[in-house]
């Protein structure tokens, strides 16, 4: 049996020797790695090969896109009360019910419960698995933020990306593993939200981002031509080459000579796959791209399905910001306008192209919204706070129970009270539906084996097909 | 004032029973040993959590708290778990062992059973399979029991407290074992090559001057030698290799240059940052004065013990000495705020937690947060310990008090950086004050029971006035970066805040508002549920195995900082001056000799020379905990002078595969810092100044004008110092944003300020590549470099020796310098056909976010008055053709094997 542990990666599988060679890879090691075959480094054998992460930043109301509560209807309005430990600032002051601005319906086969704002999305219904059942621990966004992404609130660990490219290894020699498709605006607690943490630094979540160099200084600097560069890069070799003769058998300086070759290719391959000009017009069409409304997350939901088609293993895009404490209707209304076509064919291009079968998508944020509102600027205001302990979340594909909804909130949508789940089960299920077992997939850092889960979890066995 | 004499708690109670008492006549059967010993205890520790720990929730209905329910077996697997006497086909053999598929156990890869274990098992059920009682157990493992127990506080549970430790890995608490070296011998090289001797692996030569120089000027000062003093210190070294070394040493360790890099390493283990990090990340303006006490600490060879006093208790020795509050800053480096959102009590726990085990592992080489939820699973540290300790902090309040500045501490800049953060904030006023107005115009009385957002606005107005609001708020509190104020600590009652957005004045009382808490237990470590009531204590199995005097910790109002620091630093406790004196070596060699520095545990690595290790701490200790002194016996040793190449490097590989005999000297990559001030050294452009306000380094400029969320809106952008001598200073004074990393320094394995570093990680990716090659800041170095060496005036050959002694401390070989002459002239053919366009400097952006309020995107101008008067660093168009094509080749040399790694 496989052992993963102690910390396996300095015998990395040739593809991720090329993207990010590890430390003291010798030149015999680079040759077999080169001509070797990808071994299959799952636990088990997994139902999805990869995954898409739609991250909604900010906290999209569960109880204003899937999961409707009439009763808030009736109370609208009415005084609510919150005390406890828990209780934060957020949650003094005096405190209202809000009912949600949107009608619902029960669409597909399976009669999901979706609002009508999702236009498209209510086509795809029976393809997805709806989960009510999550809790997260914290009210704040950055440490939510870091929870959902890394498992640790506190931020410093690895994103769930880092860990499954950790895991399976990469598909794309000239590609990283693990690619972010980020906001115009970072999120809360930035860059740390795909952070390799303490794994190395070749499983770090890569940017791309939506403006400029999609890669930072993918392109000489003004005052050096392509011309040039390849020269200084022949010089450089060359020079490199008498001091490594003089140094035989140092591995880690040829393993620099070779990362330069790549970083060269990295200049023509990556605008290549960025580029959606060979995308017909209906698909950009399909995607939303050209319309101002659905144009950025249309590009990200079709570069992220050229992205694993590519071999990426693991893609997050970012869509919010969803922090909707005033004007539900209007923020969460746009909102939701901008991510429904461009999801909505997403789903349909994965299922076109058989990939669905074997692509997880997740949808979710950080937390969910609460059933009530504080004082916003001394007077009412249609807006919901911070819940952490319910939250919208939905699966597709790789091995989810399709055209289900799994667990659910109370009569108001102020927690999850069936099914219910910490967000580590969430990440353990994840890691699952990929081949993997979070028990198995650590690494030892700081006196312990560490693991996606923090201190283990459970798989939730509803949620598989 | 409560005091407890802590020696009552500790009677010295090592018990070490490994032998068999031969006066019973021996009636205990071998399977009778094997479950009392081995087997009982496995069931305990791996077992029993879900088979038995929770009787109403016992995992696949397999009960192992007694033999019947063991043998009646489980929904899985029936009586077939235990087949007596067949020990290999028993189901508890074939799970334990992990052979049947789909049943591994335990199910957690980290807790998998060692082979040895399998075979107890298997060896237990080919005995029959017994179980004594209870007490016959005690008489076995009293009369039979091998390894060593340990005298620790109290644990949770009686199988904790009796548990049994190999022997080995207790060598970090037990008193240092000094073995006399002979009066002739250097005591380094005498550990080192004995160990080389036995195992036949002849030590390299000594290193050539050149490969040394550098060695030691980047080993010392984090910087290159500068080719005069390799010069002379090669004429020397040729005379006295020893005595050659040592004066270096010494020029090197004389200059304040030492301090930077030395302090630099030891703000790795601190966790140093600028700002507070998560949802605001506001500036801790303050910050930085503890990182030039550091430095200072390092230049003027502060007693150890007296800095590690300093840092932790630095305000109750003498809360009047502004250096002693400085130092406390120690305490408040990790990532924390508290803000409207989060709730107090998490917050406080969470920074509890967080000192408690950044104190153990930075001066006890212990990650204490194993023991916050259950007894430490390897260590002897009882969860009653974690606590203990934590209590020692929880009288430890936040504060930036008044604090004089020190003569020596650099006030240069203080104007020009107030200057920018008051005209950023006019500027956001005066547009806000604009916002203001068309909004007060503009709104319209909406008409529904409750704000819907249909108000007349547009989208992103209400955004903007947030955004604005929040900036000048952040940017205020940059003021204070300018003011004598210290970002301190003082001990007193907590006081429950609901957001913390600005500087923490001292109380005028600090015990009359607020509460003491209460020291206990918290069960499962969360703050809600405090449990057993605990006192502030020490490492209770340090105190026994290290046979050290008994200690009084002060409870109530007391100073519990201070009789922690006194123990830490105590000459007897047995971790401290290990694990400094390890994390020193580690500095010099690239290893510890103990191979986790943060980590002296039973899970961290071993020491390779243990006796060198207790050596080295006596030496230190009776050396007046001296750094300096250290470093000097250390550079004087043969092994650090080795060279990195081994003549035999076949026999290295097979007598020394891991590397661990220091057989040569382990080359290195320079680290982030040490390769971006190594090309502002060539370039000339290296502004020298110590210490001082952070500096803002240009930085890649997408980075820089990337949006970020922090709470209400997004955060201004990253704007440099607006001159290049501001800019052009060592990367250890560049601000350390938690939210904003430098991506050129985090590329290059900078650790991330959230988590203690024991020592620093080399990967090589190609993004680096891309940054080596393709950066505006490298490319700028490589015309700074062009623009002195053309200044120089040289022929054309001896300007190109000239960059190589600058960048790589040696000439270059016929071949080298051919070659590079070949480039120059090649690019300075293209470079005379090509113009040069001067490059802009806008003083505004125009930024797109989105506005929470209505989910959509808005457009804002923000005005950046750094680039005002900005000047940039030399441009390809302010330079001639001649130069900028040296300038390629000196690209080049910067992306160089050599210039990047250390022989």
């Amino acid at each position: 049996m496989k052992k993963l542990n102690q910390n396996t990666y300095v015998t990395p599988t040739r593809r991720e020797a090329l993207f990010g060679l590890g430390a003291g890879l010798g030149s015999v090691a680079l040759t077999s790695l080169l001509h070797g075959n990808e071994p299959d480094r799952t636990h088990h054998p997994a139902a999805a090969k990869r995954c898409i992460f739609l991250m909604m930043e900010g906290g999209p109301s569960h109880i204003d896109t899937f999961d409707p509560k009439p009763a808030l209807t009736k109370r609208h309005l009415e005084a609510f009360t919150r005390s406890g430990d828990m209780e934060s600032a957020m949650s003094s002051g005096k405190r209202y019910f809000v009912k949600s601005p949107f009608d619902f319906i029960k669409a597909g086969q399976s009669g999901a419960d979706i609002c009508t704002e999702w236009n498209h999305l209510k086509e795809w219904v029976d393809d997805i698995c709806f989960f009510r059942g999550a809790k997260v621990d914290s009210v704040n966004h950055p440490t939510a933020c870091y929870q959902l992404n890394t498992g640790n609130q506190f931020g410093g660990d690895p994103g769930v990306g880092a860990w499954v490219t950790y895991g399976l290894g990469t598909l794309n020699e000239n590609l990283p593993g693990f690619v972010v498709l980020p906001r115009s605006s970072y999120p809360q607690g930035g860059a740390g939200n795909w952070s390799n943490g303490f794994l190395p630094a070749q499983f770090q979540g890569t940017p791309l981002r939506p403006t400029g160099s999609p890669i930072l200084n993918l392109n000489p600097p003004a005052g050096v031509t392509a011309k040039r560069q390849r020269k200084n890069l022949d010089l450089l070799a060359e020079l490199n080459r008498m001091h490594l003769a003089e140094r035989p058998g140092r591995g880690e300086l040829e393993a620099r000579l070779s990362s330069y070759e790549l970083a060269y290719r990295m200049q023509t391959e990556v605008p290549g796959i960025l580029d959606l000009d060979g995308e017909s017009q209906s698909t950009l069409d399909a995607y939303g791209i050209g319309d101002s409304a659905t144009d950025k997350f249309g590009r990200k939901c079709l570069l992220a399905r050229r992205l694993v088609e590519s071999g990426v293993r693991f893609v997050q895009a970012y869509a919010g910001n969803w922090d909707s404490h005033d004007y539900i209707q209007k923020a969460h209304g746009s909102l939701i306008r901008s991510v429904d076509k461009p999801i909505a064919a997403l789903l349909k291009d994965l299922k076109d192209r058989d990939m669905l079968k074997d692509t997880l998508v997740v949808w979710c944020g950080e937390f969910g919204r609460t059933p009530d509102n504080g004082l916003r600027g001394g007077g009412q205001s249609y807006g919901r706070d911070h819940n952490n302990k319910a939250m919208a979340m939905w699966f597709a594909g790789g091995g989810t129970n399709a055209g289900h909804t799994i667990g659910a909130t109370d009569e108001i949508g102020a927690e999850a009270v069936e099914c219910v789940h910490h967000i580590r089960d969430v990440h353990v299920t994840l890691l699952h539906l990929l081949g993997l077992d979070d028990n198995r997939l650590t690494y030892f850092h700081a006196g312990r084996h560490k693991q996606l889960s923090q201190f283990g979890g459970q798989v939730i066995t509803e949620l598989l097909a | 004032m409560m005091r407890m004499k802590v020696s009552m708690r500790y009677l010295v109670l090592v018990i070490s029973l490994a032998s068999v008492h031969p006066i019973f006549a021996d009636d205990v059967s071998e399977g009778e040993k094997l479950f009392a010993l081995k087997i009982q205890p496995l069931i305990a520790e791996k077992c029993l959590a879900c088979h038995g720990g929770q009787p109403d929730d016992i995992q696949g209905g397999f009960d192992m708290r007694t033999r019947d329910s063991l043998l009646r077996g489980g929904d899985s697997f029936g009586d077939e778990v235990i087949v007596a006497g067949k020990g290999e086909e028993s189901y508890l053999f074939l799970t334990a062992s992990r052979a049947e598929a789909g049943y591994e156990m335990p199910p957690k890869e980290a807790d998998r059973l060692t082979e040895e274990q399998h075979w107890s098992i298997r060896d237990w059920i080919n005995a029959g399979a017994p179980w004594p009682d209870d007490k016959r157990i005690a008489m076995i493992q009293a009369r039979h029991a091998q390894g060593e127990q340990v005298a620790t506080s109290r644990a949770l549970s009686e199988e904790w407290q009796n548990r049994r430790y190999e022997p080995e890995k207790l060598w970090a608490y037990r008193p240092l074992k000094v073995v006399d070296v002979p009066a002739d011998q250097h005591p380094i090289d005498w550990f080192i090559d004995q160990q080389l001797e036995q195992v036949g692996l002849p030590a390299a030569p000594a290193a050539d001057a050149v490969e040394l120089a550098r060695r030691m000027s980047f080993g010392f000062t984090g910087l290159p030698p500068n080719p005069k003093a390799v010069k002379t210190f090669a004429a020397d070294y040729a005379q006295d290799m020893g005595a050659a070394a040592e004066r270096f040493a010494t020029e090197l360790m004389e200059s304040p240059h030492y301090g930077e890099h030395f302090g630099l390493r030891w703000l790795d283990v601190a966790r140093y940052a600028d700002s507070a990090g998560f949802a605001n990340d506001y500036c801790r303006p303050n910050a930085w004065r503890y990182r030039d006490y550091v430095v200072r600490a390092f230049n003027n060879d502060k007693r150890y013990d007296d800095f590690i006093k300093e840092q932790i208790a630095g305000d109750e020795l003498d809360p009047s000495d502004p250096e002693k509050l400085i130092a406390t800053g120690f305490l408040r480096m990790g990532p924390w705020e508290q803000t409207g959102m989060s709730v107090f009590k998490e917050t406080r726990q969470q920074w509890l937690d967080d000192v408690t085990d950044t104190v153990g592992q930075t001066f006890l080489g212990h990650a204490l947060q194993c023991a916050k939820c259950h007894d430490h699973k390897f260590d002897p540290v009882p969860t009653r310990d974690y606590y203990s300790m934590m209590a020692v902090f929880s009288t430890t309040q936040f504060a930036e008090p008044n604090t004089p500045f020190l003569e020596v501490e650099n006030k240069t800049g203080f104007q020009s950086s107030d200057a920018w953060v008051k005209a950023k904030v006019a500027a956001y006023e005066q547009q806000r004050k604009g916002l203001n107005e068309k909004v007060a115009q503009a709104r319209k009385q909406e008409t529904a029971d409750a704000k819907v957002g249909d108000n007349g606005l547009d989208p992103g107005d209400e955004a903007s006035l947030a955004r604005m609001s929040k900036n000048i708020t952040r940017h205020n509190w940059e003021l204070d970066r300018t003011r004598p104020i210290a970002l301190s600590v003082y001990t007193g009652n907590t006081i429950t805040r609901k957001n913390v957005g600005g500087r923490l004045l001292l109380p005028k009382s600090p015990w009359e508002k607020g509460e003491m808490e209460k020291d206990t237990i918290l069960a499962g470590g969360s703050a809600y549920a405090p449990t057993d009531p605990v006192i502030p204590g020490p490492l209770s199995a340090a105190v026994a195995l290290g046979n050290m005097q008994s200690s009084e910790f002060p409870a109530g109002k007391g100073s519990r900082r201070l009789a922690l620091a006194n123990w830490i630093s105590d000459e007897q406790n047995p971790l401290t001056a290990r694990v400094i004196v390890n994390r020193i070596w580690s500095w010099h060699f690239g290893k510890g000799l103990a191979g986790n520095p943060n980590n002296f545990g039973g899970t961290g690595a071993l020491p390779t020379h243990p006796e060198l290790l207790d050596h080295l701490a006596r030496w230190f200790v009776d050396n007046g905990w001296s750094i300096k002194k250290l470093n000097h016996l250390i550079v004087s040793s043969k092994s650090y002078q080795r060279s990195s190449r081994h003549p035999s490097p076949e026999l290295l590989s097979e007598r020394d595969s891991k590397r661990n005999l220091y057989a040569t000297f382990l080359p290195r990559r320079l680290t982030a810092e040490e390769l971006r001030d190594a090309m502002l050294f060539a370039s000339g452009e290296l502004n020298r100044q110590i210490g001082g306000i952070p500096a803002r380094p240009d930085i890649n400029l997408e980075v820089a004008f990337q949006p970020r969320q922090i709470m209400g809106g997004a955060a201004s952008v990253y704007e440099p110092d607006r001159t290049p001598e501001q800019r052009n200073r060592r990367s250890l004074y560049a601000e350390k944003v938690r939210g904003l990393r430098d991506p050129f320094l985090e590329s290059f394995n900078q650790p991330g300020p959230d988590k203690s570093c024991e020592l620093r990680e080399t990967s090589t990716v190609a993004p680096q590549a891309l940054t080596l090659l393709n950066s505006q800041e490298v490319f700028e170095r490589a015309i700074g470099f062009a623009i002195r060496l053309v200044g120089e005036d040289r022929e054309d050959d001896a300007t190109i020796d000239r960059a190589f002694q600058l960048a790589l401390g040696r000439a270059p070989t016929p071949a080298e310098r051919a070659a590079c002459l070949k480039q120059w002239t090649l690019a300075t053919d293209e470079e005379s056909s090509i113009q040069h366009q001067a490059k802009s400097y806008p003083n505004e952006i125009e930024r797109t976010v989105m506005a929470e309020k209505t989910g959509q995107p808005y457009d804002f101008v923000e005005i950046m008055p750094a680039y005002t008067d900005y000047i940039p660093d030399p441009q390809p168009a302010d330079v001639d053709a001649k130069t900028r094509g040296l300038a390629q080749v000196c690209l080049v040399i910067f992306n160089l094997n050599e210039f990047a790694y250390l022989d």
